[in-house]
């Protein structure tokens, strides 16, 4: 393990990410994990990394980076402005650092999330199963302006490796997403079944926790405590509020408001990627 | 205890989820099937389950490759059918809870809302068995039911910003430990010196899904005692 980058910037939220903490939901430890699969992904192979290594998970924008040792990285997702020593630099293709450059990963132009994956793969310690960092749990080292980010020995690319423009996946402000129905969802009135599912709804905030949204104010036909019972990644609850809330990757493993809907897992990294006042519609699937 | 344990209704959460529901109560013939066939599921499926998380009435499997439900309910049946009526005895954790003042931070409004002394709901906290019904909420959090209706507070209209690990709280029709420090709306009645997630122990977790759980009553110097000595 050696020190690779210094945080010199923070943004709005960043935490180091393996491919999640499998095995304990039962225990009430959320999967974790990064939020837009399709991109942790890609990184890894670009960089022929091991497919469970660790990458920097960025809510852009604002974060600044010193490099302390010559390095190999990639950055994807969401299209950010990216630069070294303010330069821009493409995403989705290997970059080099040296000692004492400066990487920033300025604000987005689509999506908003980033992950910066070096060769190798972060280091970072492992509990139960995984590297995740999940601070309410104290799981994983929580990453702040002046933390150190470690790498991992690797074998060296032979070549710079990236990913054509044409297999980038896009993250557009209007989204459409496959859902299934919900265990709750007949629970629901007609009225509020038939708005959830032709209605636009808008992004009006979130975290790794929950993206929550705003719509037309979905309704149970009668008031009515349903029991708590398993959630996960992608599962829309609708709380007394009647405003929907979809789970996202540190979730709670069990929850007790109504879920209408789960959104398809090929679809999770777009719904990760929305920003404010974006859109998403929701279209049934039938399993 | 019924015989035969029906075939829950099944459906399809996404992909890689199916839910299994019986009917939707809280009560003891629902924890003994739910146990049952969480445990069956572990079983028939072993490395296509991920993990499986069950609930008061529900079991909800996260799996590698879609499966064949016909074939389960088949398997189940006939494993009912083959069984005589042998519930699984379950684990018993004796765990001690120090109901002094210092901890018992609701100690007022419980005894207002219930209008019992707080020595009766001290003897009414410790007078039964609990069942680990469902964790989560917090990483190891236990749902312990059923509580005695006597003993039913809401939830604080205003959680607390912070209730410290180990503090043992009673909200609604169930009584609950809190793993770590953390926010929480929960009546608090007294504190335990078990640590309940423990990433250093052998066991990180201290109770696990199904575990039979009793209270005892210790004084403020046993706990220090305990704590001490990091039982």
């Amino acid at each position: 393990m050696k020190p690779l980058l210094l945080i010199t910037k923070q943004g709005v939220y960043g935490s180091l990410q393996d491919k999640g903490r499998y095995g304990y939901r039962a225990f009430g430890i959320p999967l974790s994990g990064p939020m837009d699969k399709v991109s942790f992904q890609a990184a890894q192979l670009i960089l022929q990394n091991h497919h469970d290594q660790t990458s920097f998970e960025m809510f852009v924008g604002g974060f600044e980076f010193e490099a302390l040792a010559d390095g190999i990285y990639v950055l994807t997702g969401g299209q950010g402005v990216c630069l070294v020593n303010n330069a821009p630099i493409e995403m989705w293709k290997t970059f080099h650092l040296t000692k004492g450059d400066r990487l920033m990963v300025k604000s987005m132009n689509q999506g908003s999330i980033v992950y910066l994956t070096p060769l190798g793969g972060f280091y970072s310690k492992c509990e139960l199963g995984s590297s995740s960092c999940l601070p309410l749990g104290h799981l994983g080292t929580v990453i702040t302006k002046g933390s150190i980010l470690y790498g991992q020995a690797a074998s060296p690319l032979k070549f710079n490796r990236g990913l054509y423009a044409p297999y980038r996946p896009t993250f557009d402000s209007a989204i459409t997403i496959r859902i299934f129905k919900g265990p709750h969802f007949h629970l629901f009135t007609e009225e509020s079944q038939q708005q959830f599912l032709q209605n636009p709804f808008q992004f009006s905030g979130g975290n790794r926790m929950g993206y929550y949204l705003k719509g037309p104010v979905l309704q149970l036909q009668e008031m009515k405590e349903i029991l708590s019972e398993a959630t996960q990644f992608g599962s829309i609850q609708v709380p007394q509020n009647g405003n929907p809330i979809i789970l996202m990757a540190d979730a709670q493993t069990v929850g007790g408001y109504p879920i209408i809907a789960t959104v398809h897992e090929d679809d999770l990294h777009k719904v990760a990627q929305m920003r404010m006042f974006n859109t998403i519609h929701f279209a049934l699937e039938d399993m | 205890m019924p015989a035969i344990i029906e075939f829950p209704h099944s459906m399809w959460i996404s992909q890689h989820t199916i839910r299994f529901a019986f009917h939707e109560e809280i009560s003891h013939t629902n924890f003994y099937a739910v146990q049952a066939f969480n445990r069956f599921l572990k079983k028939q499926l072993r490395h296509n389950l991920v993990e499986s998380v069950a609930s008061y009435h529900t079991v909800t499997a996260y799996i590698k490759q879609q499966i064949n439900v016909d074939l389960l309910k088949r398997q189940w049946l006939e494993i009912q059918a083959a069984t005589t009526n042998s519930e699984r005895t379950n684990r018993l954790l004796k765990i001690p809870v120090c109901y002094d003042e210092e901890f018992a931070l609701d100690r007022q409004r419980v005894m207002d809302y219930t209008g019992l002394s707080f020595e009766d709901m001290k003897m009414l906290h410790m007078s039964k068995s609990y069942y680990v019904y469902l964790i989560g909420f917090l990483p190891g959090f236990p749902y312990l039911g059923e509580l005695d209706s006597k003993l039913f507070v809401p939830r604080l209209e205003k959680p607390r910003t912070s209730v410290s690990a180990s503090s043992v709280g009673v909200g609604g029709g169930q009584t609950g430990i809190y793993p770590v420090d953390s926010p929480g709306g929960w009546n608090i009645i007294g504190k335990t010196p078990f640590e309940l997630f423990d990433l250093n122990g052998k066991e990180p977790f201290l109770f696990e899904l199904g575990d039979e759980v009793q209270f005892y009553e210790i004084t403020k110097q046993q706990f220090w005692e305990m704590k001490s000595k990091g039982v």
